[in-house]
């Protein structure tokens, strides 16, 4: 807001300070100077303690919306509970180094990085990038709670987050490896979740290779984008991988990085953007990739939809609807399929919900995460369809551990390149 | 760490409870290990409402008040449990939906068990044929109003609140939403209830669009701000989605013009869903973009439903405010307000530079309504340290109105925020009963004016509290609310 904007906005003051007595105006602009040295931490940290105080006493404007509340029914998960023990370990109210305080330290991670708060503040901000910069001072102070530590040991050792390099298994799964020859048109970065789901990474590839792209997968070479470590605040580690990262998309020659995973996409572009790291091509998910392929009539769609897969819904991946502000790729390649029946849920593209397996709750707090996934699935379910399509290894994964013993078998959990491939 | 490092605010009356392992062990078999906690991140998540005051509270690390257990039942089974524990222990139990009462009702002065409802968040079924839903009492406004708009229904019921309150809440606390004028208050929303009384017992009131089957006892509990039973259940009544919505605006020469407009509309038994005056200051503080509204009083309207009922609804009010000096601003105030009704700042914004701020919602029949609004604003001008005091009315009937002050200012010197919060409480409660109104609208009673009951009640507060010491007879449900002069100094 410009100047003359902010002076017309506050106008109205102006005569309710001018009848204010002189005792009242000089307590009040002493207040607005000392505002800083009354409620600001005299060390210099990484918290954003402005945002977090302007969170914490907010009433909650999001708190429907926020998945961690809504699955833990617990007041403590509360958007601004969480900011108000963030500010109070930021100015020592509560001591960060007392061990009887864990459970405080805890807290700041557990939020699953769905950001649905984001669409409803008043500030426009989200809670877990205020938390983030708590976690930041954490991480320096060496206050990073123990469980996380197992995960950056992976890192380091098997390159992924797995305890063993997950990519090392493409052969016994069969996933085809295409090495780069340094010509590439296209990268297909293979997301280290997506490794679980190698039907998933044999469609993508059966897909690339019937548009006629010329791609690679170097899944030799491959290794984690460390979008975990973002969300832990481990940037040194984060660093590390972000210039390997780099190395290995600019060794292809590709003009576009395709990925499979929305999570890696943010990792390359924005996150190595805020550490200084910037890949100079386009990177974006592969079923915007795939939509345009389409479009462009690269991809003929010519088989009839199984009728087991013919009802199907749609669980918008948060980072895809939310961070990289895609929901129609994934409708735009569903409605060329003829016969398929979409039954949108109720929250949906910016208003998704999460699956509980986004960023690293489930890491923090695992049953709050499944709980998180069963409400999502439930949510899906109430939709009539038995279907659940998505766009993200994440989702994928999470609302796997929403289904019910029920569900199993009655419900299929699918990529939208795996309903795809069956009619290319 | 311990949590009595940090200052409590209500600290006089709390109990010991001499065995608290005891306790939580047998709250444990109620409702199951993983739904009582006494760990502190959680006694601190529930030692709060939305009293602005405590947002003060807040960022000076002080805590409004401390419970000893958390639970998190869900079934009124479990709740009746609890309740017989607490009786026998005599054990102080506080019900909390999601916080937002402004007035401390979920504050837990005595210390005890918070009874947690965010588990009864089911949406139980929608009757089209009778125009119902019902649903337990822990959900959330906006999820229900969500649920409910995708199904293609309203329950009309929208208060300012509606993103951080629960249907539990509205039911205690008699509240009203923002589009009441056409919908009516909660009290004329509800039609049924599960209510679970002090000692435990579990009644049902069923639901009928009306009845002549005695006195109307359900309606003890709808305002009973949790200290007469606690809802788990509600049959409220639901309205298609309206068809049409109409924006309409006009700015009047005084507050005088203002309500004799509504007054007149509401004669012609036309009901705008939203009405809105807001006196001079808030208009300049609104709308600083209308030239038509510079120093006059701007009244929003928004009319929906039938669009043909809609149309004749909008031509009667455009006639009645020209008749009464109205200047038409058009949609822009309108939209203004719909596109920043939820975007609440001041908790956050005033705090950091200790202000005391809050609102106070008051009644008044029409023949008095201007004298109520003009006998608060001179006898809050009088105080020191007040730096604003303004007004909008936003709730209107054939009767009467609902009135909403908002005042702002700092502690003189000598004087602790919360004295001169107090203080600027007292003022315009007394200054309201002085002109002919009444102390609460929709916010309802809990602490803030409890020691106002008296006046406004007169002999039948003593009925009231001899209704409340048969149904809790131990006094064990939400104390230091209603009954009670916890602040003092109130009563004439």
């Amino acid at each position: 807001m410009g100047i003359e904007e902010t002076l017309k906005k506050y106008s109205w003051m102006a005569p309710l300070l001018q009848r204010a007595d002189r005792e009242t105006r000089s307590t009040l602009l002493k207040n607005f100077r000392q505002r800083k040295k009354n409620f600001f931490p005299d060390k210099e940290l990484h918290a954003d303690v402005d945002n977090l105080i302007k969170c914490m006493l907010c009433p909650n404007m999001c708190r429907f919306d926020c998945g961690t509340l809504q699955a833990s029914n617990t007041e403590s998960m509360s958007p601004a509970y969480k900011s108000r023990i963030a500010y109070y370990l930021s100015i020592g109210k509560i001591d960060p180094i007392d061990p009887a305080n864990k459970d405080f330290i805890n807290l700041m991670y557990k939020c699953s990085n769905e950001e649905n708060c984001k669409v409803w503040c008043p500030f426009e901000f989200s809670v877990v990038s205020l938390l983030e910069t708590v976690r930041d001072d954490l991480t320096n102070a060496g206050l990073m709670p123990d469980y996380l530590k197992p995960r950056i040991k992976n890192l380091k050792e098997t390159e992924t987050i797995e305890d063993y390099n997950i990519y090392k298994t493409y052969k016994e799964k069969g996933i085809e490896n295409i090495e780069t020859d340094g010509s590439d048109e296209v990268y297909y970065y293979i997301g280290c979740e997506m490794m679980k789901f190698p039907e998933v990474v044999k469609a993508n590839i059966a897909i690339l290779k019937k548009a006629g792209v010329k791609f690679s997968t170097n899944l030799d070479k491959k290794m984690c984008c460390s979008g975990p470590m973002f969300n832990i605040r481990e940037l040194g580690i984060a660093k590390e991988f972000a210039e390997k990262n780099k190395q290995l998309i600019e060794s292809t020659g590709a003009k576009i990085v395709v990925s499979d995973c929305p999570g890696c996409v943010v990792a390359l572009t924005n996150r190595y953007e805020s550490i200084g790291v910037e890949i100079n091509v386009r990177i974006i998910h592969i079923v915007d990739f795939i939509a345009k392929l389409i479009e462009d009539g690269k991809l003929a769609i010519k088989g009839n939809i199984p009728d087991e897969f013919k009802t199907i819904t749609i669980h918008d991946p948060c980072l895809m609807a939310r961070n990289l502000k895609d929901n129609s790729s994934i409708r735009s390649i569903i409605s060329k399929i003829s016969g398929l029946e979409l039954k949108e849920p109720i929250f949906n593209k910016e208003l998704t919900h999460c699956c509980g397996w986004s960023g690293t709750l489930h890491w923090a707090d695992r049953k709050l995460a499944i709980k998180e996934s069963q409400n999502r699935v439930q949510e899906l379910k109430d939709t009539g369809a038995n279907n659940l399509l998505s766009a993200c290894p994440l989702c994928e994964l999470g609302l796997m551990y929403g289904l019910t013993e029920n569900d199993k078998g009655n419900i299929n959990i699918l990529d939208i390149s795996e309903l795809l491939i069956k009619i290319l | 760490m311990d949590l009595r490092d940090f200052e409590l605010i209500y600290k006089k009356n709390r109990i010991e409870i001499k065995d608290k392992s005891k306790i939580a062990s047998k709250l444990s078999k109620i409702v199951g290990n993983e739904n009582i906690s006494t760990k502190e991140v959680d006694l601190l998540a529930y030692s709060k409402d939305s009293t602005l005051l405590s947002f003060n509270w807040e960022i000076e690390g002080k805590i409004a008040g401390l419970a000893d257990f958390i639970t998190w039942p869900d079934t009124a089974k479990q709740i009746s449990e609890i309740l017989k524990l607490a009786n026998k222990e005599k054990i102080p139990v506080i019900p909390f939906g999601e916080g937002s009462g402004v007035v401390g009702g979920a504050i837990p002065l005595y210390g005890g068990i918070i009874i947690d409802m965010k588990k009864f968040n089911r949406i139980i079924k929608i009757n089209d044929a009778n125009l119902t839903v019902t649903a337990e009492a822990g959900i959330n406004g906006m999820n229900l109003e969500r649920y409910l708009n995708a199904k293609g229904y309203t329950s009309g019921h929208i208060p300012q609140s509606l993103y951080t309150s629960s249907l539990g809440g509205w039911i205690a606390h008699r509240a009203a939403g923002q589009f009441s004028t056409k919908y009516g208050k909660i009290e004329d929303i509800i039609l049924g209830m599960e209510v679970v009384l002090p000692e435990g017992e579990v009644i049902n009131f069923k639901t009928v669009a009306r009845a002549s089957t005695g006195p109307q006892l359900d309606k003890l509990f709808i305002g009973g701000e949790g200290t007469l039973g606690i809802v788990t259940e509600a049959t409220l009544k639901i309205w298609p989605y309206p068809e049409k919505q109409t924006l309409i605006s006009y700015a009047f020469p005084n507050i005088e013009n203002s309500f004799e407009a509504v007054r007149q509309i509401l004669r012609t038994q036309t009901y705008p869903a939203v009405v809105r005056i807001y006196d001079q200051f808030e208009t300049a503080r609104h709308f600083p973009d209308i030239e038509e509204a510079k120093d006059r009083v701007m009244i929003i309207f928004v009319c929906e439903g039938n669009s043909k009922i809609v149309d004749v609804e909008e031509s009667i009010t455009r006639d009645i405010c020209q008749l009464n000096s109205g200047i038409d601003c058009g949609e822009k105030p309108v939209n203004h307000w719909i596109e920043s009704r939820f975007r609440v700042t001041e908790t956050s914004s005033m705090p950091p530079y200790k202000i005391v701020f809050d609102t106070i919602e008051v009644a008044s029949l029409w023949d008095n309504a201007a004298k109520v609004y003009h006998t608060v604003l001179e006898s809050m001008n009088k105080l020191k340290g007040i730096l604003m005091i303004t007004a909008h009315v936003s709730h209107f009937y054939p009767n009467g109105v609902g009135l909403y002050f908002s005042f702002g200012g700092v502690p003189p010197k000598d004087t602790s925020n919360f004295e001169f919060y107090q203080t600027c409480w007292d003022t315009t409660i007394k200054a309201v009963v002085d002109a002919g109104g009444s102390i609460a609208h929709h916010h309802g009673i809990g602490i803030n004016r409890s020691h106002w009951m008296n006046e406004e009640w007169g002999k039948a507060m003593n009925t009231l509290r001899q209704i409340k010491k048969i149904l809790d007879p131990n006094n064990i449900l939400n104390p230091g609310k209603i009954y009670v002069d916890t602040w003092g100094g109130g009563d004439t």
